[in-house]
């Protein structure tokens, strides 16, 4: 089955054992206290430099989301997120703009925009599966990167572009009132970026996730067992579209001001790579990829190290993912971890052992 | 609308363009038949080789040396990702295999960015001696270049059409398009067809890779990402005429070209191989799920 390997490799090692309501609380008492941290003490211990950064990985754990919901649960493989993001970065800014709206329902808006636009590109995809349909949204990907490298963004310009071409007096794109500095800006994007999340676990939990599930498990199976395969795969199409379009309002605000070089074509087969790498399969796949595509960099380019090196790990990072560990670091990190326990307290007994014996 | 005589040297630049294409995506129709691979990194090898013959010819090296050491570098990648990755993934859907390509496109792109860094304003070209003598066809200068990229697309357009009719390693790889398994049961060496269909995809990389650095532009992005373009004509051939490829990429490269003078669309030009890629992926693929699940199972 085309469209269902990359995700049927990793469904093999997932046993899903019912986990008591414990462990469930504890679980969010954990998610409660780090967001409790992220919101409140993280902008008040790190740098500006830092705080932006952090804004950018709300921005593309949200991106990541949204390829981790076709990847990981339908098997859908789309190499053209950035240009998703493109599209909603550019629709948010023309919103900003044009309109005087409050920024929650511009960023509503920008999401319902491009999610009937990403669905409208879907629908003749959804003919295709597996390598044809990736094929083709690298198609679509670069196409829609040429028309905005020749429309612009909107800048504050007249007509339905919005673009000034005069290069003096252009505006920032406005930030919501009540997140006008940086630090608030990132408070306001992690509201978002949870929201996002909260509305695609509501997704997965419920009737479209087990839809999504058979799917991805065989196409012929679910249709056989009732399930309207088109319509569950365009809702897919539909909320993810949707979470990378209020990410792309979210970008525009962040930045003030929109290029196309800022969304190059190799953007999204990195994202890809990337959220192969942190892991399609969870939720907090979508996290690490974030920080491993924005932080990361961040990081090392404080240390005058070259990006460039982040770029080769991605690639045998690929490699390795797809060869070894299909469900990524988010699953491969905690059983290593584990086993290296075991593996110590193995050696920690055995030796142990042997000294009772001397 | 521009006159005839605007059209006319487009034209040419994409008759030579469109044998780029052609030859490069001979390349990857026959090692996808051989191997399933859909090779995407087919233009970063390429790319990488023709910046590593920049540097030997700038350091004082030879012209024809530069260009030996350019295909034996995308051959010997080539190849070695195929020994090392192909088998391991033989098995896998060929997302997969398209997908691990993409690493390996990562990780090429990353060394060029590290060694040959663009973001110093740098420009760098190859120029090969058959850029400035020519002839010209009813006043339209050709050069030689522009007739080796036609005309070597073409030939190996139409060598490789004989050498998977007649000979025996081309039957052998025909024979594994349609099952490798049984192939392997009747004998043939199957990891040695293989490695062979790597070794001549890579050469064809090289050779593309100088070319296009002459023709285009000797910018690791660029020359990475024209294997799309390639992609494109493949694709429209749906991955196995090597005829089709021919004539697709004869087609992409002319139409984008003869865009050009139009000043209302000229700046979309560089969308026609996505759009005629795209359109031709939805015309194939009009068949029911079912029927096409068994068959690809």
């Amino acid at each position: 089955m085309a469209g269902t390997a990359v995700a049927a490799a990793g469904t093999r090692q997932r046993p899903a054992p019912r986990r008591p309501a414990r462990g469930t609380l504890a679980r969010a008492a954990v998610i409660a206290a780090l967001l409790l941290f992220v919101l409140l003490a993280l902008p008040q211990l790190i740098s500006l430099y830092y705080v932006d950064t952090m804004t950018q990985v709300a921005v593309y754990a949200m991106v990541a989301l949204g390829l981790g919901v076709l990847v990981g649960r339908v098997g859908l493989v789309s190499l053209g997120q950035v240009a998703v993001l493109a599209v909603g970065a550019w629709v948010a800014a023309r919103l900003l703009f044009a309109t005087s709206q409050p920024f929650p329902l511009v960023l509503l808006e920008t999401g319902l925009i491009t999610m009937a636009a990403g669905t409208l590109l879907g629908l003749p995809a959804l003919r295709l599966r597996g390598l044809y349909l990736a094929l083709i949204t690298l198609m679509f990907a670069g196409a829609i990167a040429i028309v905005l490298d020749t429309t612009n963004f909107p800048n504050g310009g007249h007509g339905f572009l919005g673009y000034n071409g005069s290069l003096v007096h252009i505006p920032p794109i406005r930030r919501p009132s009540i997140a006008g500095s940086d630090p608030a800006y990132f408070r306001y994007s992690v509201v978002v970026a949870v929201l996002l999340f909260l509305l695609a676990y509501v997704h997965i939990r419920t009737r479209p996730g087990r839809a999504w599930a058979a799917i991805r498990q065989s196409e012929p199976a679910a249709l056989a067992a009732g399930i309207n395969t088109t319509f569950y795969k365009l809702w897919a199409f539909a909320l993810a579209s949707f979470i990378t379009g209020v990410a792309g309002g979210v970008y525009a605000g962040a930045v003030h001001y929109l290029y196309s070089l800022d969304f190059p074509a190799q953007d999204s087969i990195i994202l890809f790579a990337v959220v192969l790498m942190g892991g399609a399969y969870s939720l907090w796949g979508a996290v690490v990829a974030a920080l491993l595509l924005e932080l990361l960099p961040a990081v090392l380019n404080n240390w005058g190290v070259s990006a460039d090196w982040l770029t080769i790990l991605f690639g045998i990072g690929v490699l390795q993912v797809l060869t070894t560990a299909p469900a990524g670091l988010a699953d491969q990190v905690p059983r290593d971890l584990a086993r290296l326990g075991r593996l110590l307290r193995r050696l920690a007994t055995s030796g142990g052992a042997r000294e009772a014996v001397k | 609308m521009p006159s005839w005589q605007d059209f006319q040297p487009f034209i040419v630049t994409g008759l030579a363009l469109g044998g780029v294409y052609a030859l490069s995506g001979v390349g990857m129709v026959v090692l996808y038949q051989a191997t399933g691979v859909v090779y995407l990194a087919f233009g970063a090898v390429g790319a990488m080789g023709a910046l590593i013959a920049w540097s030997l010819i700038n350091a004082g090296a030879p012209g024809w040396a530069g260009w030996l050491v350019c295909v034996a570098f995308s051959a010997a990648v080539t190849l070695g990702y195929g020994t090392l990755f192909g088998p391991p993934l033989a098995k896998r859907d060929p997302l997969v295999k398209a997908t691990a390509t993409l690493g390996l496109l990562l990780v090429l792109f990353g060394v060029m960015d590290l060694l040959w860094t663009t973001s110093g304003g740098e420009s760098r070209s190859i120029t090969l001696p058959t850029d400035n003598s020519g002839f010209s066809v009813s006043g339209v200068q050709v050069d030689w270049t522009q007739v080796i990229g036609f005309g070597l697309g073409l030939a190996i357009a139409a060598a490789t059409a004989v050498f998977l009719r007649y000979t025996k390693l081309g039957t052998a790889m025909r024979a594994m398009a349609n099952d490798r398994e049984i192939t392997a049961t009747l004998g043939v060496p199957v990891r040695r067809v293989e490695a062979a269909a790597w070794l001549g995809c890579g050469v064809l990389a090289g050779v593309a890779g100088i070319l296009l650095a002459d023709m285009v532009a000797l910018d690791a992005t660029t020359l990475t990402f024209l294997v799309i373009y390639t992609l494109a004509a493949a694709l429209i051939a749906r991955l196995r005429s090597i005829a089709f490829t021919f004539l697709a990429a004869i087609v992409i490269g002319l139409v984008q070209n003869l865009l050009t003078p139009i000043s209302s669309v000229g700046n979309y030009n560089d969308m026609t191989p996505f759009v005629l890629a795209a359109v031709a992926l939805l015309v194939f693929s009009r068949r029911s799920v079912v029927s096409r699940s068994r068959e690809e199972t």
